[in-house]
This record gives structure tokens, sequence and C-alpha cells, in this order.
């Protein structure tokens, strides 16, 4: 492993010198109403290292719910634009869930493609991403099953995995390398290795993911488009979209003026789903997907059929947010159950 | 740059095509943009009243014509209502050119033959005036166009022009009911024209945009006079915001129209899910 | 019937069924953990349900509040729908849980519930199980805000709906948010700005409060179907007691009696209407 260490002290003093210098970190910590947020903290106290899922995820540090786009003036015939800024102040994420900083990676793919999404990609190059190992993995989650694992680095800049009165830390990018380097004396020598492997192995556990690798269930979505089973698995579905909003991957977004007083306003992007009626609802009254069926087959494919086809990778890390957020009782683990089902009885009647 | 912020364009005319239906013609205001703008016929942009939003249209004008675009909409929501209220020398936005465009350049020496119905003629048109601009480079120059009522065509100086020209054959039709006495052109739906005025399929492409339904019942009757599906072409509009491919809108299936599209031949169209 | 809407066993916890085959009716359960509204799946918006066909469902004393509700408003004809009725004592909060009802596991609807028997159903199934905890949680709680000053009270609501995304899952999981257009979703003029900033999320959460005023039937879905977990309860409930107090409506499974907003009466206290 190519790596260093940190003890809890060294950590908390890592964070007091970041934020004496100026940098903003967030990480996982306690509401108000007890439960987990990515929130700035000022000291490593605040922070809940390893230890649950926040309610959303971490694009939202990337993507917010809503944005600036650019603000406008009206004079006269006249407008003039004032940019927002697309660079932005150095920032690092500390406690990033594993799952979570695969998703911003995944979502790197969308938002670079021909068309470079400076917003996104600002905030990109301004943050450090330090994941810490996860422990906290139920039944409604599969990250094993979409190449990630409660260790897995992608998205990451280091990785933090736990040990006795401290972290190893996994120096994963160049990007990582210069945060250790720049706090040199906050981190201290290569660790055991045999002590990192027993931790790994620890939040590894023996659990058997919910769900088996989900290559055919790709090749299952790319031949079915039109199947009974959408009309069936779907009824449940209320078509609120809390599965996308606690989503780190679902990144459907709406566009909209709102001026203030008559002379001038703003153009944000704010977050939208693709499970609400009206988001491809044409202003004619024709809606291409008028049924909820064919939304939540949408939301499906996109993540894993229409992504891994564009982009060479699938668009869900299972995180289990969307299972345990449903409030009709949905379960993705199980929708992706009987679709390998139904792959594999095609596959062996083929 | 932020790839969300418009270009800033005057509008410099309009002209109400039928009672609900207006054409914008817009000229960019930094003059360094408005002297290198370039597009291709089909493809479309974001046009912006600030304030009210954007929408999603394709660039109605020809790419030979320099120094201005244009647009033509419908008026239906917030953002149509508000290019509406704008007047010749007030400010819009425009992003764009965005998405593929009509494989003009492959058709060159070929027949093209236009089919459009109601607004469906506004990305056409640009094809149309690109391909006349430069006419010496194709061969029969085929229109039919057809809408509701005599009322509801659009273009109307255009279509006296490309009626009044010998290397242009045009017929246009009204649904049945919408003809006004003193109409001289067809009366009937688009398909059943088309089928009429029968265009070889020798060395042609066929351009067709309008209605779903119009498009539905055009296809076969072009497959019957001979066309290959290869060889027809369509644009697809779908609800859009960002037009880039990000915001996950316009998918149909594997597809994003603002990518991928919005101009498909009718070989890729039957590869789609019927979801749009 | 085509169709019962139930609950059954699902692979957390219990989960709406829907039971086109009389075979598989034996699947369908009820106990403490149905807490659940099923009421939304018969609303017309839900098109993909409807297409099943004719429905049954099953709903408890709160439930049924929301049926009545549904026909009340013209959504629903009673006679389109046949509702079988469970007898409740009370129901957990997250229907995922694996733990026994308790005072700490039952949802803050249920303590002081006077709605245990559902009146208006067609068949009633079971007996009465032992009442859950007397006094509303949420009336405390609504007290305790109160009690707030109004800078503190205002921090309380700044950071909750601080939360909030507009996913408008309050909405969409609610049964008597059945509008075909949201007054949310409207642009000409634009009621509420959608997007998620402290002047949209204010806008929202109290346009839909004031619209479920003397209408909310304390199901709590909405709160259960928030994302970030905000108290909608309280802002449902704190209208209800306005309703109360003010027009002396609370809510019933009795689709006779009108709700305050659809309804006028002499001695009603905003005289100026006259």
């Amino acid at each position: 492993m190519n790596g260093r260490t940190i003890t809890h002290a060294q950590l908390a003093a890592l964070v007091a010198d970041l934020v004496a210098a100026g940098t903003a970190v967030t990480a996982p910590a306690r509401a108000a109403d007890g439960r987990l947020d990515y929130r700035p903290v000022t000291r490593l106290e605040d922070a809940v290292l390893g230890d649950g899922l926040p309610r959303l995820s971490l694009k939202a540090l990337f993507l917010p719910p809503t944005e600036p786009l650019f603000a406008f003036r009206l004079s006269g015939s006249d407008v003039a634009i004032d940019s927002v800024p697309t660079s932005f102040p150095p920032h690092v994420v500390l406690g990033a869930v594993p799952c979570d900083a695969a998703g911003v990676q995944a979502l790197d793919k969308v938002m670079g493609w021909d068309y470079r999404d400076e917003l996104w990609f600002g905030r990109r190059e301004a943050t450090t991403i330090v994941s810490v190992g996860c422990s906290s993995r139920d039944e409604t989650c599969f990250c094993g099953a979409t190449g990630g694992g409660p260790t897995a680095t992608r998205g990451a800049d280091l990785l933090l995995v736990p040990l006795e009165g401290g972290f190893a830390v996994e120096i994963v990018t160049s990007k990582g390398e210069a945060l250790v380097t720049a706090h040199e004396e906050r981190f201290g020598p290569a660790p055991n290795e045999a002590d990192v492997a027993r931790s790994r192995a620890a939040l590894a556990g023996s659990r058997v993911e919910p769900v088996a690798p989900l290559a055919p269930v790709t090749t299952w979505l790319a031949e079915h488009f039109e199947d009974p089973l959408w009309a069936d698995v779907a009824l449940r579905c209320h078509g609120c979209g809390a599965c996308a909003s606690v989503c780190p991957t679902c990144h459907c977004f709406d566009i909209v003026d709102e001026p203030e007083g008559v002379t001038h306003g703003t153009r944000r992007r704010n977050w939208d789903t693709c499970q609400a009626g009206r988001f491809t609802l044409h202003a004619s009254g024709h809606n291409p997907r008028a049924d909820q069926h064919a939304r939540f087959r949408q939301r499906l494919m996109h993540k894993f059929s229409i992504y891994p086809a564009r982009f060479g990778e699938l668009l869900c890390t299972g995180c289990g947010r969307c299972s345990r957020a449903c409030p009709g009782g949905m379960d993705l683990p199980e929708v992706l159950r009987t679709i390998a089902e139904r792959a594999a009885t095609a596959g062996g009647a083929a | 740059m932020n790839l969300y912020e418009p270009y800033l364009a005057r509008v410099t005319d309009l002209v109400d095509e039928t009672p609900d239906t207006r054409t914008l013609r817009l000229a960019f205001q930094e003059p360094e943009l408005a002297r290198t703008f370039d597009f291709k016929a089909g493809q479309f942009g974001e046009y912006t009243a600030f304030g009210a939003g954007e929408c999603t249209f394709c660039i109605a004008s020809s790419p030979t014509r320099q120094g201005y675009i244009e647009c033509s909409f419908k008026t239906v929501g917030k953002a149509t209502t508000a290019l509406r209220s704008l007047n010749v020398g007030d400010t819009m936005g425009f992003r764009g050119p965005y998405g593929n465009h009509f494989p003009l350049g492959k058709m060159e020496g070929s027949s093209l033959v236009f089919i459009a119905g109601g607004i469906g003629l506004a990305p056409v048109r640009s094809v149309i005036w690109n391909a006349l601009d430069l006419r010496d480079r194709f061969r029969d120059v085929t229109i039919v166009y057809g809408a509701r009522s005599v009322s509801d065509l659009v273009y109307k100086r255009e279509l006296a022009e490309w009626a009044a020209r010998p290397d242009v054959t045009l017929r246009q039709t009204v649904d049945p009911g919408g003809e006004t006495p003193g109409w001289t052109g067809d009366v009937g739906l688009v398909p059943a024209i088309v089928e009429k005025a029968a265009p070889s399929a020798a060395d042609a492409y066929a351009i067709v945009c309008g209605p779903p339904v119009m498009i539905k019942y055009t296809l076969p009757v072009l497959t019957k006079l001979g066309f290959a599906a290869d060889r027809i072409y369509t644009t697809l509009e779908n609800r859009m915001k960002c037009g880039i491919g990000k915001c996950g809108r316009c998918n149909i299936g594997p597809v994003y129209v603002c990518k991928d599209g919005p101009v498909f031949t009718a070989e890729e169209m039957a590869k789609l899910p019927q979801e749009f | 019937m085509q169709v019962v809407i139930g609950w059954e066993e699902g692979p957390r916890g219990v989960r709406p069924a829907f039971v086109t085959d009389p075979a598989s009716a034996r699947g369908l359960v009820f106990d403490e953990r149905c807490t659940q509204n099923l009421v939304p799946y018969l609303s017309p918006r839900r098109t993909h349900v409807a297409r099943l066909g004719r429905p049954a469902v099953v709903v408890k004393g709160c439930d049924a509040r929301a049926v009545a509700g549904l026909v009340r408003e013209t959504q629903l004809k009673r006679e389109d729908v046949v509702v079988i009725g469970v007898r409740c004592g009370g129901v957990v909060a997250d229907p995922t849980s694996l733990e026994a009802l308790s005072p700490a596991t039952v949802s803050d609807r249920c303590p002081g519930c006077t709605a245990r028997e559902p009146h208006l159903a067609d068949h009633v199934v079971g007996e009465m199980p032992p009442p859950p905890p007397a006094g509303s949680r949420r009336d405390a709680r609504i007290a305790e805000l109160e009690k707030m000053e109004p800078a503190a009270r205002w921090a309380f609501w700044q950071e909750e709906l601080g939360r909030c995304v507009r996913c408008h899952a309050c909405r969409e999981a609610c049964p008597m948010c059945f509008c075909e257009r949201c007054v949310a979703d409207k642009t000409q003029p634009q009621w509420v700005e959608s997007s998620p900033h402290p002047r949209g999320n204010f806008a929202w959460h109290v346009t839909r409060a004031l619209h479920q005023a003397g209408r909310c039937i304390d199901c709590g879905e909405c709160e259960r179907a928030c994302p970030v977990d905000i108290p909608l309860g309280l802002l449902n409930r704190k209208l209800a007691q306005v309703a109360s107090e003010q027009f002396g409506h609370v809510p019933t499974d009795d689709p006779a009696v009108p709700s305050p907003v659809g309804a006028f009466k002499k001695d009603d206290p905003q005289e100026f209407i006259l």
C-alpha cells in the first residue's frame, strides 16, 4: 500500500490547520435533528467518520440542489449578464463514504462529454476528497455488485482505513498526495500492512451482496424496453422522486429564471427528477412518459443501460439510499434480482 | 466559459406567421461573434427571454444567410409568451448551435424532397434555403407543405417565392375544411398529397418534419415511392433544458436527442423505443 | 374487484401490495408495521394503478379519512371503491422496522388517536387492539415550539426547511394532494418559486400547509416520504389545530361532513366574507 498513517490527534490538527488556512472542510456531521448530513465542520470532534451515510449524497457539494448560473440586469432594451465564478476556493471533504466518492467520479463523464460543465469541474478541481472505510452496510446496499466496496478508492483522493488510534492513509491521486505533502507533519509513517489488511477484511465482513454482478442486467435492459415487467415493478411507485434526491448519481436538473423585481433576476439550475410527470411534459400537453411505469423504467435504464452504453460505467454505486428513502417500499436490489433472474432464464433458453 | 450563459442578441425583425406563430430574427450583439457565428441546417439552440427562461427551437434560417439567425415558435408557455412580447431592438439570449444537422454535403448531386406540416416547416426551411442558395449543386427540388388551414401556413411570403421559382416544385395543402374561397392549393392530408405528387426516389433524399401523426403516415408513402429508410431524414423535438447532454430530459431510450440528434434517419427512428 | 390494494411482506418489512389474483390474497398482512397509507394509490393521477381495474383498498381508521376526503372533494365516487377496514392499535413510524410497537417506535401521529375504527369501511376486519399511548406528541412539540422566542422558532424552521430540495415527495405521497396541476408547478404566473432556496422552500411549505388546512387527514405520509426528514407533520398539525379551534373541524371519515375550506357557515369567524 502506498501510504501513511494518521492518528486521531494528527487528524484533528490537520482539520485545524486547514480551517486556519481558510480551506473549507466538509464532513458527515449531525444536524439539529441528530441525522447525518455533509456539513461544514471546523473541528474533528464534529465529524462522524465511517459511521453511516449522510442523508443527501456527496453530489450535492458539486451539483447543489440549487445554484445560480448567472444574473441578469434589464435596462430598457438592453440586458447585461453578471457571470458567476467558475473557480472555487480550496475545499476538503473529510470522511466521504466510498460509494459517494464513486458517484461523483461516475458523474464526471456526463459533466465532461463534449461540453465541459465548468461549475461542476470548478468545484471538482478545488475539492480534495478523503474517503473513509465504511462500516455501515445494510441489506439495501450493494456497492460490491457495482465494482465498489467498503474500502474502494474510486473517486477518492485519499482513503482512510481505520486502525487502532487512527487511520491508515492510502494515497490515491496526486491531489491526495499534494494534501499529504502540504501537511507532512500531520502524517505518520507507512502503516503495518497486516494491520491494514485486517481492518479492510473486518470492514468487508463475510456478507453476501444482495445483488449479483450487474452485467447481465445491463444486457437484459438493452433488449427489454418493452416488457410486462415495467408495469408490474412500478406499481408501488408514487413518482415522488425521493430516490433521485438522495441518489449519489441522479443528476437531472431544471433551469429556471427567477426575476427579482422587473429589472434584474437570476437564472438558476435546480435538481429535478425523471420520476415526476412534469419532467417530460411538453408545453403542448403531450407527454412522452405519461405513465409512472415509463418514468420508473427511465430511471433504471439510465443507471444500468443508457449510462453504461454511453460512458462504460454504471450510474449506480449501490449505496442503497433509494430503497431506504422510498415511501412506497420499492427496493432496488429486489428489482435488480428480478431482472437478473429473467436474464438468466433468457440466457438459459437461448 | 460558463456553458449556461447565453450570447446576447438583438431582435432585428419579427413576422407573425399565423395568429399564434411568430418568427424572430436576431443579430448577435458582440461584433466578432456576429461575424464568425456559424451553424449547419438542422441544428438547434436555446433561446432566452430574460426573466421567463429558455426555450428550445431549431434555427429556422439558412446558414448561407449570414449576420443573423431566425427562430419560429408557437406561443404556448411562459417563455414563448415572453419571447413573443419582445419588440424589434429588444435583447434576447441564445445558446448554441447544438446537436447534429442534416447532411446536406452528402446530398449534393441528388434530388431533394422536402415534406413538412405546420410549424414543422421551420427546420426544413433552413435546409430549403441552404439548398436553394446552392441550387446548382442539387437536382430536382420538391416541397410538399401542409397545415390545418390556410391561416396556419407559415412563411407565406416564402411559399409564394418558392411557388414562383421554375426550379422548385411546390405542393401546398390544407386539411379538408381548412381551405378559404380563393385557395388554389391542394386540400388533403400531407401523406396523401405526397402520394399524389409522387416525387421520384431515384437518387433522392427526403427531409420530413411535422406532427408525429403526419410523420407516421408519411413514412410508409415514402417507402412505397422507393425511398430507402436511410435516405429519409427527420428531426425530433423533445423537451430539453440544457441542450448539451447533461440535464437528462431528452433521452429516448439510449439516445440523447440533444447530442445524437435532433436529426435522425427513418432507419434510426425505427430502432428507437416508441417514447416520443 | 379487479385489484385489492393492501400490505404484504416485502424484502424489508411490509409494503403496499396490489393483488389481482385471488390466490395471492393470502399474502396480504396487517400488523403494527402497516404504517403506509394506501389511499394515494386511488388518486386519478396513478394511471398505472388505475389500469389494473376496479379497486378495493385496505384502510386503517386514519386512512379511511383520506377515502372520505377524496369522495368529499369529488375525486372518487364512493361506489367505485370497496373499502376494507382494519382496526388499529397504532403503527410503528418505520414500516421496515424490526422493532415491536412501543412508545419509542410508535408513529408520531398515533398517540391520542381517535380514528381507530374505520366507520366508512364496507367490511371491517379484526378485533380492536389496545389503544396506542394517549396524548398527541405533535401537539406537545407544537406547544414547545410556540413557547420559543420568535427568533429561535425562526431558526428552527430555517434549519428544517433549509434542507428541502424541492423534490415534492411530500406532495406526491399525499392522498389529498391530488391536483392535476399543483400551484407550485404553475408558471403563468409563477406563484411559488421552484428553487430550493429559503424563499422558495418557505413559500412552498407554507402554501402546502395552507392548502391542507382542514383537509389534511394526518396520515403522516408527507413526513415519511421526505428524504430529508422535515417535520412536516408539525406544520399540518398546527393548521389542523387552527381548523379545529376556529371552525370546529376535526378530520373525519364521514364524506358528508364538509371541509372548512369547502363550506361556508354564517357563524364562521371571518365574518368579513359577508
